[in-house]
């Protein structure tokens, strides 16, 4: 590979200290905020049957029991269990744009941050979508490499999904790395795989919509 | 630093890497990429460590990534108090829970004073809360035409709660938005502008400067689905009709409401308030649903009169 051209960049973009806190609270939002949060489960009065007592109070030599819901019984009802809920947590947008850009600062210093023209999508004449990867040292015996591009590729993707199995596969995932669009990214992306491969035009974009802590704008009125 | 630094280009991992990319190199003219890689990977690991121990040194390192080491700061975290663990905790005897008494033991009723007469019994409860007041949000003139200075918000369309919210002229509207005139020698250009209220000298002063002042009524489900952009912040049924302009309407946006009670109804049938209703108020018609205006009611009378005069006047 041979750099094409040389592009320059704010320090303040893709040159800040490493902040492991940031980093931290970034990944942490993130992931809370993927939690599907669909764990669901019956108490006992949402159990369906009736609510007679099973059994007399005194007499029967046997326990005291109420009705046949009760979480104590097999068939009862979860006395503590899990019910549908929100897990996201709040980080103020300017931390979270801070994350961003530190993520990338971090790649770039180590050498990690490859920035490409442009992402192929399909068959190109003479290419191996292996032998790329294997040749630039982008590959699984170099640490995997995370894919960014502008749009969506379908035929990239296709051909970094592995399949293990049918229905297992996860898109744009693989033994080489991970192909996503840029809308798809987050922070923890970024720091996962042994690099980032991105297109210039995605980091550019990435880059122009995560500086809220530096470029201050003016909310204004829009009119369709 | 964190583990991650130690993944460099020569450590065990790479070191295929290396091997490979010079076969792939080794025809071709030269480039800068592997002159770097090379210059990093001559960069010593260790000078301190005999070199007998290097193997161990290189099983060592992989390229670990910088997720497992990243943590908030320590002051970040703050540990959880454990009450009743012991004397040596501070928390142990008690608990911070004092001596005896339902406090201790569980729950007290909230505002119980251990048994004596309560403070609300003993004072009495005071102040009510008012159900039909409203919370208008103030919106005085000097401020709006700032906004427009600053092109935030555009003369030449109408001016509406969803231009006014969404560059941020007000904000945390409840109820809706009352024009004030503070300022109002301050206004330059003719504005448009469509809220629930405004101050008669607001009024005034818009319509000096050649613009015009519509009030118009708004729910505040209303004006949360303008905010959002999901309805019409300007035309509702009741709206005047303009030749022309039928209103078109999507099923899934829900309608601007109108109002219904005989408060709204009379405020924004009002002229003097330039109520988006005082079209259907004729001239001379008062805008209040009770009390007809004295022309109105003269003249009814004067017709009921000739009206009986007439049938004195019948033969059959």
């Amino acid at each position: 590979m041979e750099p094409l051209r040389f592009a320059t960049y704010p320090s303040t973009h893709l040159h800040l200290p490493l902040r492991k806190d940031i980093l931290h609270r970034a990944v942490i939002f993130e992931g809370d905020g993927t939690r599907q949060g669909t764990a669901s489960t019956k108490h006992r009065g949402e159990v369906r049957g009736s609510s007679a007592k099973i059994r007399p109070q005194k007499g029967t030599g046997r326990a005291r029991l109420g009705d046949k819901k009760s979480p104590m019984l097999v068939g009862g009802g979860r006395a503590h269990g899990p019910h549908p809920r929100d897990f996201s947590t709040k980080l103020p947008r300017k931390i979270y744009d801070l994350a961003w850009r530190t993520a990338l600062s971090y790649r770039y210093r180590k050498g990690e941050l490859i920035i490409v023209q442009k992402c192929r999508d399909g068959d190109v004449q003479g290419w191996d979508f292996e032998e790329v990867m294997n040749v630039n040292g982008w590959g699984r015996a170099d640490g995997r490499s995370l894919i960014v591009t502008r749009d969506r590729l379908p035929g990239l993707i296709e051909r970094m999904t592995e399949k293990p199995r049918a229905g297992r596969e996860k898109e744009g995932v693989g033994r080489h790395g991970k192909v996503v669009a840029e809308d798809d990214v987050d922070v923890k992306d970024l720091l996962t795989m042994g690099r980032v491969v991105i297109e210039k035009r995605a980091l550019d974009s990435i880059l122009r919509e995560h500086e809220s802590d530096i470029v201050k704008e003016v909310a204004r009125a829009t009119y369709s | 630093m964190a583990p991650v630094s130690s993944a460099g280009k020569g450590s065990s991992v790479f070191r295929g890497y290396e091997e490979r990319r010079a076969q792939q190199f080794s025809n071709m003219p030269p480039q800068i990429v592997p002159i770097l890689g090379k210059t990093l990977s001559e960069v010593p690991a260790s000078r301190a460590i005999a070199p007998f121990l290097l193997p161990f040194l290189h099983t060592q390192q992989r390229a670990a990534s910088i997720l497992s080491s990243l943590s908030d700061n320590q002051s970040a975290y703050k540990k959880r108090i454990r009450r009743g663990r012991g004397p040596a905790s501070g928390k142990g005897k008690t608990a911070g829970r004092g001596y005896n008494g339902q406090k201790q033991k569980g729950k007290a009723p909230r505002g119980f004073n251990g048994g004596q007469t309560t403070l609300e019994v003993v004072k009495g409860l005071r102040g009510f809360n008012n159900v039909f007041s409203v919370d208008m949000i103030p919106l005085n003139l000097n401020r709006l035409q700032a906004w427009v200075d600053q092109g935030r918000i555009d003369a030449s369309k109408p001016i509406t709660i969803k231009e006014l919210g969404e560059s941020r002229c007000v904000n945390n509207v409840k109820d809706g938005v009352k024009l004030l005139a503070r300022g109002s020698e301050e206004i330059k250009n003719p504005l448009n502008v469509i809220v629930s209220r405004a101050s008669a000298s607001a009024i005034k002063a818009i319509e000096n400067a050649g613009g015009t002042v519509t009030t118009r009524f708004y729910t505040p489900f209303a004006i949360q689905k303008i905010l959002k952009g999901r309805m019409d912040p300007i035309n509702s049924l009741s709206s005047q009709p303009v030749e022309g302009q039928e209103p078109t309407r999507s099923p899934f946006i829900p309608r601007l409401p109108d109002p219904t009670s005989r408060k709204n109804l009379e405020y924004y049938r009002d002229p003097a308030h330039r109520g988006y209703l005082s079209y259907q108020v004729a001239e001379g018609e008062s805008p209040s649903l009770f009390w007809k205006a004295k022309a109105v009611r003269d003249s009814k009378r004067r017709t009921a009169g000739k009206a009986k005069s007439a049938a004195d006047n019948r033969i059959w």
